[in-house]
């Protein structure tokens, strides 16, 4: 069974512990009848009146050892399950010590031997001088019960002092512990064979020496195991000095008095029981006197810090709580509150303020975002925080003024509530976010153990800083995203719906945007029966600026092309209007048609526009290049002395095609655009279509040219077929998708 | 990354400025700040030489509209030089030539400096 217990302690380093009720109950009852068995033993002893034989005698120190290594599971057991703060550990130790003392006054008085004169072969406790057999049944129940006392009070003195030793344990203080136990069970071992009455007590022989000056080493080392005297309050520290004061009397009284803990005689007893449980057990007791004198005037000297001590794991505790409390703010304004009030809160300091750069404005000069212990106004009047924070930004710790006021970027006089400051750089990834400032009432306030733990919490805040930056930056991202998405939904209602249906015509339309929204706009109006209008145009540049200028040209399309009865009326009065709106740098260029059904012509005029490609039924094709100048580039007359108009009679099979640059300057992998020429071969190739295919045909020409669907730059195309007014309704309405036409084309099959 | 660039050179008053390469709306930055150099340099007359400019946009045309009033307003001047035809082709289907003198080679825009300051007023003013 004890095999068994031992193979559970985990790794040997622990000290063999019974886990469970049952193994508790049972090493107790095991214990029990060995005790018994030993007292026993005694008695025959007793009642031969003489000593047994050498071998049982052996055999006799055999089973009593084993019985209290028993206890000694017994009670670490007990100890380990009842682990107790030191003062609470001490108190409860003293406790069983004064209740075993009192107990041990009362057993040793009864049945004592006074005759000692009348019988001189009998010592004073009642043992045969020269062989220790006992005299009376009471004194072998004295020896076995003093002794069982004495043994567990020093097992219970050393499972207490192991918590205390093993307090914040490295390798070595347990190696020490253990090797300490060690030596000693092995300087009782080497008593094994001694006796009470033949060796006389306390004169141990040159074997046990030599193990016991290890073991005493080891003690003076384990002795100074005495860190979580630091941790304790002043009042523990207090009632701790009393009980140890009042623990060291027992047992240094004892020992000074003479033999035994407490008891004149106690020891004597125990020898008599079993020497090396005797030899084992005053080793302990040197032990605890060793370590309670060092304990006590560990105590005595550390009363004086507590106060400090206290304070600082206060601070440190207060920071660490908000640097937890910082991690967990995503909020930017309530993020660098927190941060301000944390030293100050925590007792590190007065005054506290954080200095960001601003990001939005750009430039890298500081502006201080929240203060706590002082208000910003009053602060700007004691410090110069951008020519500190300039000076953080040189450096690569922080920024230390034991004697601020004498600081030439402190403003504050002495006596102004500042007088030492600290300044500390907030990096994440790689950059300064910002810096937090800290100050003090008094000089010279911080510390280097101060400096540690605001340093630390720094860290902490600039990575918080960091988080919520990216937080907010992700947020205004997937705004963006959001707003842009409604944007690119909007334009795309300000592009015609469908196109519409007219007698003797077929038209197809389309425009894509490289970006979420574009600058392309191609529209159509019915000005009456037999006419219609229609517009391609192209703002400069591209995205949300173009956008806007597109969404006007949309307006100035629908309300002047009804009042313009040319081309180039209604472009000279477009650039009119445009010339408040647009930017010097911005222009917009315009193909602008009138096609009248009735009289069978078709009137353009382009204002900087790409040129109209035309294409008769013959192949017969060109380009309509009129002059005329973008909207918005001259804001004098000059627009309208040179723009000129192109009249084209219709003739069947007709077909023209409008566009934007991006169609002809879009270019492929190899860098090379599609060009003026492609477009007209490939229009000549599908001119006998209809419009929708012929529209389909060429961006699938194109898309194949290209061999990507990605854009360089907005694209429309728009293509106007004149079947002849017999053609009647023919080719009725299509109803277009412009969502994304540039796909449909290449689902077209290609006609020869 | 940037496949365009500006180079500054001085022919007696004329500053001269060769741009290289494509100048789109991400590199139209480049020419605006290069022209602002020169006038803030109080070089007002510019010639800006595009023997090697690939592609222009609209956003690059419209670094010239940005500059061209002011430039005029100090009694300067841009005159575009040496364009190839393509580039060439973007500028007069906007009708740039109505406003901008654009000539062949950067000498006859130097002598088109010096026929305006002679008193021959510039051909749009």
């Amino acid at each position: 069974m004890p095999a068994k217990l031992i193979a559970r302690s985990s790794e040997g380093a622990r000290f063999l512990l019974l886990q469970t009720r049952g193994h508790f109950l049972f090493v107790l009852a095991l214990w029990a009848m060995l005790y018994l068995i030993g007292l026993g033993y005694h008695l025959f002893v007793w009642s031969t009146g003489a000593l047994t034989s050498p071998l049982l005698e052996v055999v006799y120190n055999a089973i009593v050892l084993f019985d209290y290594a028993l206890l000694w599971l017994l009670i670490a057991s007990l100890v380990e399950r009842h682990r107790a703060a030191p003062t609470k550990a001490f108190w409860h130790t003293v406790l069983i010590g004064l209740l075993l003392l009192g107990a041990g006054l009362l057993i040793a008085r009864v049945g004592r031997v006074t005759n000692i004169v009348d019988n001189p072969t009998i010592d004073l406790l009642g043992f045969e001088y020269e062989t220790g057999v006992p005299l009376t049944p009471v004194t072998v129940l004295k020896m076995n019960l003093l002794s069982l006392m004495q043994v567990g009070f020093a097992f219970l003195l050393l499972a207490r002092f192991r918590h205390l030793v093993l307090f914040k344990r490295t390798r070595r203080s347990q190696r020490n512990w253990y090797a300490m136990l060690a030596l000693m069970i092995v300087t009782s071992l080497t008593t094994f064979t001694m006796t009470a009455a033949e060796e006389g007590i306390g004169e141990w022989r040159i074997p046990t020496v030599i193990v016991l000056v290890p073991a005493v080493l080891l003690m003076v080392v384990n002795a100074f195991r005495l860190s979580w005297i630091v941790f304790l309050s002043f009042r523990q520290k207090l009632a701790l000095i009393g009980l140890t004061l009042v623990l060291l009397a027992m047992l240094a009284g004892g020992q000074v008095l003479g033999h035994g803990f407490f008891l004149m005689d106690a020891t004597d007893y125990l020898y008599h029981y079993s020497y090396p449980l005797a030899v084992f057990t005053e080793q302990a007791f040197v032990f605890s006197i060793l370590y309670g004198t060092t304990a006590l005037l560990s105590l005595l000297f550390h009363l004086p810090t507590t106060g400090d001590f206290q304070q600082k794991v206060g601070e440190m505790a207060a920071i660490q709580s908000l640097t937890n409390l910082v991690s967990k703010v995503f909020d930017s304004e309530q993020l660098v509150s927190t941060i301000v009030a944390s030293p100050v809160e925590a007792g590190s300091a007065q005054m506290a303020w954080l200095a960001l750069t601003d990001l939005q404005s750009g430039s890298l000069r500081p502006r201080v975002v929240a203060t706590h212990g002082v208000d910003p106004a009053r602060l700007a009047a004691l410090v110069d925080t951008c020519a500190l924070y300039e000076d953080l930004g040189t450096r690569s710790g922080p920024l230390v003024l034991d004697e601020a006021p004498a600081d030439h970027r402190v403003e504050a006089r002495p006596g102004e509530g500042l007088g030492s400051l600290v300044g500390l750089p907030l990096v994440a990834r790689d950059e300064m976010l910002g810096a937090l400032f800290i100050a003090k009432e008094v000089t010279h306030g911080f510390e280097q153990d101060d400096l540690g733990a605001l340093t630390a919490f720094a860290a902490q805040a600039a990575l918080a800083l960091d988080n919520a930056r990216l937080f907010e930056e992700q947020l205004e991202k997937e705004r963006l995203t959001r707003e842009l998405d409604i944007a690119r939904a909007v334009q795309r209602k300000l592009l015609p719906q469908r196109v519409p249906s007219i007698d003797g015509v077929t038209l197809a339309a389309s425009s894509v945007s490289a970006q979420e929204v574009g600058g392309d706009y191609y529209d159509f109006v019915r000005l009456d029966e037999d006419r219609l209008a229609l517009i391609v145009a192209d703002v400069s540049g591209k995205g949300t600026s173009a956008a806007f200028y597109m969404a006007e040209m949309q307006g100035i399309f629908h309300s002047i092309s009804h009042l313009a009865r040319t081309p180039r009326e209604f472009l000279t009065h477009a650039n009119r209007a445009l010339a408040a709106s647009l930017e010097r740098n911005v222009f917009i260029s315009v193909i602008y048609g009138i096609l009248d059904v009735r009289r069978e012509e078709l009137v353009l005029a382009r204002a900087g526009h790409c040129p109209a490609a035309v294409i008769h039924l013959d192949g017969e094709a060109r380009y309509l290049r009129t002059q005329g100048l973008g909207l918005g580039l001259d804001r004098s007359d000059l627009f309208a002395r040179t723009l000129v108009e192109e009249r084209l009679t219709l003739q069947p099979g007709d077909v023209f095609v409008l566009y934007t640059d991006g169609v002809v300057e879009s270019r492929n992998a190899r860098g090379e655009e599609y060009g003026y020429n492609r477009l007209l071969e490939a229009l000549r190739r599908h001119r006998h279509e209809d419009a929708p295919d012929l529209h389909r045909a060429l961006l699938a020409d194109l898309h194949r040219f290209l061999g990507h669907d990605a854009y360089d730059d907005d694209m429309t195309l728009m293509v106007l077929k004149w079947h002849g007014i017999r053609l009647a309704s023919a080719a009725s309405a299509h109803p277009q998708q412009p969502e994304k036409p540039a796909d449909e084309p290449a689902m077209v099959p290609e006609k020869p | 990354m940037s496949n365009f660039s500006v180079g500054f050179r001085s022919v007696g008053p004329v500053q001269v400025l060769d741009l290289r390469g494509e100048l789109d709306a991400h590199t139209a930055s480049e020419l605006e700040a290069a022209i602002q150099k020169a006038l803030e340099e109080q070089n007002t007359r510019i010639v800006v030489c595009g023997e090697n400019l690939q592609y222009i946009s609209s956003a690059g045309l419209g670094v010239f509209m940005a500059y061209i009033e002011e430039v005029r307003e100090r009694g300067g001047d841009i005159k575009i030089a040496g364009l190839q035809s393509k580039v060439y082709n973007v500028f007069d289907l906007l009708g740039f030539p109505m406003l901008f003198d654009i000539v062949e080679t950067e000498e006859q825009a130097i002598e088109k400096f010096r026929e305006d300051a002679n008193g021959v007023p510039p051909t749009t003013a």
